[in-house]
């Protein structure tokens, strides 16, 4: 009696694991079916967005802006979640191809983890653009990307970090997990900024892998050391948040700047009450508004830019509250 | 005789004789930082979550199962706090009383711990499968309800709970403390404690004399859930945020913690201020390496060989005394 109950739990979980793989799909679209509103040239394409997860307000504003836009032009957009992990994303590409995705958006979990499912992707015919973070080979087998410049985020931040301190100063990093994708072109951007100004010194950097507890817990051992820093700068909001949080405990707000980037909600809000000093957006909704009008185009046998960046933008004081959705 | 005392106080003190010895290394390589006043402060919160986890996963090993569900719990309790600790100008309706966000915290967790123990005690499905399940579905359930993005701005007073002091000793600090005294107490003095510890020594021989087996699992499922919800609810007020991620591989972290301060994996064992030098050891570690500005993935491999080490020592321990 024991062993069939066993079984049936797990024959139950195994079921139930591959309908939530499947199925995250078409839950989640939620769009326009084909209406016969806009242009006549206009066919209702089924277009696939596959992410690399769906667990932070950066991601799912990408999935939105997505799906906002995709309503707007009639076509249907379905999210798939890759739960960070390269093996499922390359088989929710297969999948897609297999299911008649007249082209299929991709955010890449790894670079060249996703290149034989983009690769089958051509063969089939079915294109594919690259959102948010680029992949491997990208000329070769992308036909577009549309996204955010993490270089250029990541430049333009340090830019004003080291305008705000006025060129001199101890700095601490906070990194994404390392080797990631965000995690090393946002550093070109910062080692180009840095090199250019010598006597602004970084004395702490580590990764906080975008997890907000793990940098409240690396900044409060920093600051503990009683080295001076006069500014923290996170590859991440999440993690400018949790370094805010540590740099109040230990009532030092007037003395450290903190910085991060994305844009997302709480950060906005923590600009616009005087604690964060700054971020920056790279148009999250836009980058995925972006990727399903150049796919649209595509389709309609326009020819597309390769490369499309959105605008990275300095938010502070003075204009967030162009910002916040409230 | 004297080899046997030797073996015993071995067991029973080696791990806290590492744990000196690794405080001692630590404050003479790093000049006297980690040794701080104010460094000792940071590792008592550090330990507050992992330490309130790790006595509820005690209870859990202690009486022969595991509970891999809790990590996943801390993100949900967090969360379903979170939502209800809006301040009154937000209008979503106007502010719950105080006491509301902590109470769905530790319902939240109670009712998760109810789950895993009834399915055990009554469905008689193995505890690592169960709360493999549950694991996976609480934090489905916590990506859900929350809509997959934190839950922020909340009450001062929220904020207070994990981040207050009295007179410089964090109020995490008084909460672990506490934790520990009440399951350190009912473990020992109490009969139901002591019918933990039969269960898990032999339960075959703990059901025949009498002890009604099920009702102590779910006891324990529930005690383990309850805390983890606490403990979610201070993550949360400690980063002023109800993340549905939070939590990711906590229960890895407290088993760790249980299984350094020499809680046998087999159930029957285990001592409370074992687990506490085992939290604090993890908390040590990680804060060390921090301030010695060592890699964290080195830090990673430093900690599995710790808990390799802590576990080769219970084993020999335990066949010396057979």
């Amino acid at each position: 009696m024991k062993k069939k109950i066993l079984a049936a739990v797990l024959a139950a979980m195994m079921v139930f694991s591959l309908a939530a793989c499947g199925s995250s799909g078409a839950s989640a679209s939620g769009s326009a079916s084909g209406s016969a509103s806009g242009s006549a040239s206009q066919t209702s394409y089924k277009i696939a967005l596959c992410m690399s997860h769906q667990t932070n307000a950066f991601t799912i504003a990408v999935a939105q802006g997505a799906k906002d836009k995709a309503a707007e032009l009639g076509v249907t957009v379905d999210v798939f979640d890759g739960k960070q992990d390269q093996a499922t994303q390359a088989s929710q590409i297969e999948q897609c191809i297999n299911s008649g995705y007249a082209g299929i958006l991709v955010e890449p979990v790894s670079v060249d983890g996703i290149v034989p499912a983009v690769k089958e992707a051509n063969e089939a015919g079915v294109p594919v653009i690259t959102v948010v973070q680029k992949m491997s080979g990208q000329d070769q087998y992308a036909k577009a990307y549309c996204g955010g410049n993490d270089e250029a985020a990541g430049e333009t931040q340090m830019q004003h970090v080291v305008d705000l301190l006025g060129g001199k100063g101890n700095i601490a990093i906070l990194y994404g997990p390392m080797g990631s994708d965000g995690e090393l072109i946002c550093k070109q951007g910062y080692d180009k900024i840095l090199a250019a100004n010598p006597d602004v010194k970084v004395v702490f950097d580590e990764t906080a892998n975008w997890v907000t507890e793990e940098a409240l817990s690396l900044v409060e051992n920093w600051l503990s050391t009683g080295m001076e820093i006069n500014a923290i700068v996170a590859q991440n909001d999440g993690m400018a948040m949790g370094a805010l949080k540590a740099v109040e405990d230990a009532g030092l707000q007037d003395k450290i700047m903190v910085f991060g980037v994305d844009a997302v909600d709480d950060a906005l809000q923590a600009i616009a009450d005087g604690r964060l000093t700054g971020t920056i957006s790279q148009d999250a909704s836009g980058q995925g508004a972006l990727g399903v009008q150049t796919m649209v185009n595509l389709l309609n046998g326009q020819t597309v830019d390769p490369v499309t960046y959105t605008e990275c933008v300095w938010i502070n004081k003075d204009n967030v509250n162009d910002y916040l959705s409230k | 005789m004297k080899k046997q005392h030797r073996v015993s106080f071995l067991k029973d003190f080696g791990i806290l004789i590492v744990f000196l010895v690794l405080v001692i290394a630590l404050s003479i390589i790093s000049g006297g930082t980690f040794s701080s006043a104010r460094n000792a402060i940071n590792i008592l919160k550090q330990t507050a979550v992992n330490g309130i986890l790790a006595m509820g996963m005690a209870f859990v090993i202690i009486s022969g199962g595991i509970d891999l569900s809790v990590g996943s719990t801390v993100g949900l309790s967090g969360v379903v706090a979170c939502m209800f600790a809006h301040p009154a100008a937000s209008g979503a309706g106007g502010q719950y009383p105080f006491i509301v966000p902590i109470l769905m915290a530790l319902l939240i967790g109670a009712a998760v711990g109810l789950f895993n123990g009834g399915l055990i005690a009554y469905g008689g499905i193995p505890p690592f499968i169960v709360t493999l399940g549950s694991m996976t579905i609480v934090r489905g359930l916590a990506l859900i309800v929350s809509g997959g993005s934190p839950i922020y701005d909340v009450t001062s007073g929220f904020e207070a709970i994990a981040s207050g002091k009295l007179k410089s000793i964090p109020y995490l600090a008084f909460y672990l403390i506490i934790v520990v005294l009440i399951c350190a107490i009912v473990l020992n003095k109490f009969t139901f404690g002591r019918r933990v510890y039969a269960l898990g020594g032999n339960e075959v021989a703990a059901s025949v004399s009498g002890i009604n087996v099920k009702r102590i699992r779910v006891l324990v499922y529930t005690i383990s859930g309850v805390l983890a919800g606490f403990a979610g609810l201070l993550v949360a007020s400690r980063t002023i945020t109800g993340s549905p991620t939070a939590g990711q591989s906590y229960e890895m972290d407290a088993i760790a913690a249980t299984v350094i301060g020499g809680v046998s994996m087999s159930g029957g064992s285990g001592k409370w201020y074992g687990i506490v030098i085992g939290s604090l050891m993890l908390a040590v570690i990680s804060n060390g390496l921090d301030i010695l500005r060592v890699n964290s993935n080195y830090q990673l491999v430093i900690k599995g060989f710790i808990i390799i080490f802590a576990v080769l020592m219970d084993i020999k321990g335990k066949a010396k005394k057979t």
